[in-house]
């Protein structure tokens, strides 16, 4: 293991059994083995087994940040724990240099009958921090968590915000070399988000090597310079964040269930007097897309058969991202007014010379309507697809779309 | 930053040979003193702090046990036999001796059972976590040795001064109880009937032991007693605070080795396969 290497983690392999008896008597089995001096035989699959991490390798240097990211039940956090040592690979070997810290799931081992003031002595000492540690942070660890004169009340009576927040600061607190982190920071309030944050970053500034393991682009982009995409256990990717990111969004896409049915549709007045045909998202050269980088120009070409005159049409489109926030634009709010009225088939193309989403796979709806948005004539709910990757150099959810100015005064 | 490199890899324990296997035990025992601490004050709080009576339950148990007996004994039920001390007094201490042991087991056989959702969350000793568990019986010791005071007290009667001996004579069976602790810890992890079945077992076993009854003379029960390491790790310590004797001292002994043995084989298993609990439990 080279001086400046900090966790080497070469070819490996987790299995995990289906069966819970089989389990039971597989575990009984190789405590056996093992007693007699025997290996437990792990390169095999025995019946009901499957392999939940599938030859794994990668390397992260001392200070360096790699995330983890893939879709549920893809093994992230089999991989994590194995990091930590809490399971032991079945194939190959993880070396470590120094010591491991873990976010990932805090408060683990808080004892609800005991107060604040003794939980996070006992959580410390289970984190592996000394007696003298613990006295030297412990206020510190008290001003982080924020919890006031709570501190000596049963950790029972505490909100679950004080119970994560308790937890979340004796854990940073234990000063590790290594921190692993799992999707712990999607807790507490706006304003204890942030702080966790700028824990983290002072963190890695200190030097601490830092593995992420999130569901979220946007975080892994912002906290991690490398990452690493796996699926089925098996590794996709690995290399810098924004690649990674957007290589996993593009493989999603078919995965990502469509929840929503045109149902919706059919609930409109019958009457149908306009009708949407199509929607068809193009690059500048006009070539049909279903992904592109923020911040590049995107061209919405919708199609429609306009059976009656509408008076004072209304045509738009949404963009729904997968935490439920929407981004919309339509002819209303441009004020765009068609001279002649609006008869037979249509084509409107819609142009944004910059699409300044942030990365994420979004569904869109396109919606023709009468006098008002509300009053909809024809609805595609959630019919089509676009994915937004990552810019390249992007710092940021979105690049600002600005115009500069610099004088000599 | 500490330059300890921990690498995790299949069977990992096997490559090392049996030998080194002793100092490192060792040397996270010794590691982890503190957390062993702050693990058994966890423990104890969990199973005394919502309670009114708390520790003094450690004084229910007995008492009630013996009156049953003692009931027993006078109606002809059975016979506890020839004592030379007060009854209660008999009985208190051994109780005592006994609850050392099997309080202790049962303790710590479900100790990872019940911090299951810590182990699969933090990586920590593992053997802290036993030790701490088994050490819960220590208490609820000292608590029934006020008890055996008050006795005396009552009975107008003293203990030998052999009674500064205890620390030392209890080694064994505690080393006993901690050892199979380890093990059947680590099976009542992967397969929950052990819990179960441990329960039904020390009931047994305390019946079959000379406990709250003095040793027959003849009979099955006389020869199995005979052979009862259990009876000498108990009735030897007694009989040492209340008459200052050892009477049995071979018995003793051979199950002192005993002891010693069965502690060894069981930490060494406990060392070489706790890995694999975490994924099991």
């Amino acid at each position: 293991m080279d001086d400046d290497t900090a966790i080497t983690v070469d070819h490996i392999s987790k299995k995990y059994c289906k069966s819970l008896k089989r389990s039971m008597l597989y575990g009984v089995v190789d405590i056996g083995r093992n007693t007699l001096g025997l290996s437990s035989l792990p390169q095999h699959l025995r019946k009901d087994e499957f392999w939940a991490v599938d030859d794994i390798s990668f390397e992260v240097k001392k200070g360096g940040t790699l995330g983890i990211i893939g879709p549920n039940g893809s093994g992230k956090s089999t991989l994590l724990k194995m990091l930590n040592g809490i399971f032991w690979p079945d194939k190959g070997k993880i070396a470590i240099k120094g010591r491991v810290g873990s976010l990932i799931e805090v408060g683990a081992g808080f004892h609800p009958l005991l107060t604040g003031r003794e939980n996070i002595y006992i959580n410390a000492a289970i984190l592996g921090m000394t007696r003298k540690e613990v006295d030297e942070q412990f206020n510190s660890i008290l001003e982080f968590a924020d919890i006031g004169n709570f501190i000596d009340t049963p950790v029972k009576f505490y909100s679950s915000g004080m119970f994560v927040r308790l937890g979340f600061s004796v854990a940073v607190h234990s000063d590790p070399d290594i921190l692993l982190i799992d999707e712990v920071l999607a807790v507490g309030d706006k304003d204890f988000q942030i702080k966790c944050y700028q824990k983290m970053y002072e963190i890695k500034k200190r030097g601490t090597t830092v593995i992420l393991v999130s569901h979220n682009e946007y975080t892994i982009c912002e906290q991690t310079e490398n990452c690493l995409y796996i699926n089925n256990g098996k590794m996709k990717f690995l290399g810098p964040s924004e690649e990674a990111i957007n290589i996993y969004i593009k493989e999603t896409l078919e995965h990502r269930r469509k929840d929503f049915t045109w149902e919706e549709t059919d609930k409109l007045p019958s009457s149908k007097k306009a009708e949407i045909i199509s929607l068809e998202f193009c690059d500048q050269n006009g070539d049909a897309i279903s992904f592109i980088e923020s911040g590049q120009e995107l061209h919405i070409i919708l199609e429609c058969i306009m059976r009656e005159e509408l008076h004072h049409p209304i045509f738009g489109v949404n963009f729904y991202d997968n935490s439920g926030f929407m981004y919309c634009t339509n002819s209303d709010y441009e004020n765009v007014s068609f001279e002649e009225p609006l008869l037979e088939k249509i084509r409107i193309t819609i142009t944004i010379p910059h699409l300044h989403l942030p990365t994420n796979n979004y569904f869109c709806s396109a919606i023709i309507a009468e006098e008002s948005v509300d009053n909809l004539i024809d609805w595609h709910n959630m019919a089509y697809r676009l994915v937004v990757g990552r810019a390249r150099k992007a710092r940021g959810a979105i690049k600002l779309p600005t115009q500069w100015e610099i004088n000599k005064t | 930053m500490s330059g300890i490199i921990s690498t995790y890899e299949p069977d990992n324990s096997l490559k090392k040979g049996y030998l080194s296997i002793f100092p490192e035990i060792w040397k996270e025992v010794k590691k982890n003193r503190w957390l062993i601490y702050q693990l058994f004050k966890r423990e104890f709080s969990a199973a005394y702090k919502q309670s009114f009576m708390g520790v003094l339950w450690a004084f229910i148990i007995p008492v009630v046990s013996i009156c049953v007996f003692m009931v027993l004994n006078q109606s002809g039920i059975l016979s506890i036999g020839d004592i030379r001390a007060p009854y209660p007094l008999y009985a208190v201490l051994g109780m005592a001796f006994w609850q050392l042991f099997s309080r202790g087991l049962v303790a710590s056989s479900s100790s990872l059972v019940n911090a299951g959702s810590m182990i699969v969350k933090i990586n920590f000793s593992k053997k802290s976590l036993v030790i701490a568990s088994a050490g819960q019986s220590i208490i609820s010791f000292l608590v029934q040795f006020v008890l055996v005071a008050i006795l005396f007290f009552y009975y107008h009667t003293a203990p030998s001064f052999t009674i500064v001996l205890i620390p030392l004579i209890v080694i064994p069976i505690m080393l006993l109880t901690l050892g199979l602790g380890f093990i059947l810890s680590l099976l009542n992890g992967i397969v929950r009937d052990i819990g179960n079945m441990l329960s039904i077992l020390m009931t047994f076993l305390m019946f079959l032991t000379p406990v709250l009854y003095a040793k027959p003379k003849t009979g099955i029960l006389a020869t199995v007693t005979n052979y009862n390491p259990l009876y000498y790790l108990i009735s030897v310590p007694r009989e040492l605070v209340l008459m200052g004797t050892i009477s049995e001292g071979a018995g003793f002994f051979f199950s002192t080795i005993l002891s010693v043995t069965v502690f060894v084989a069981c930490i060494l298993v406990f060392h070489l396969t706790e890995a694999r609990i975490a994924e099991r439990i």
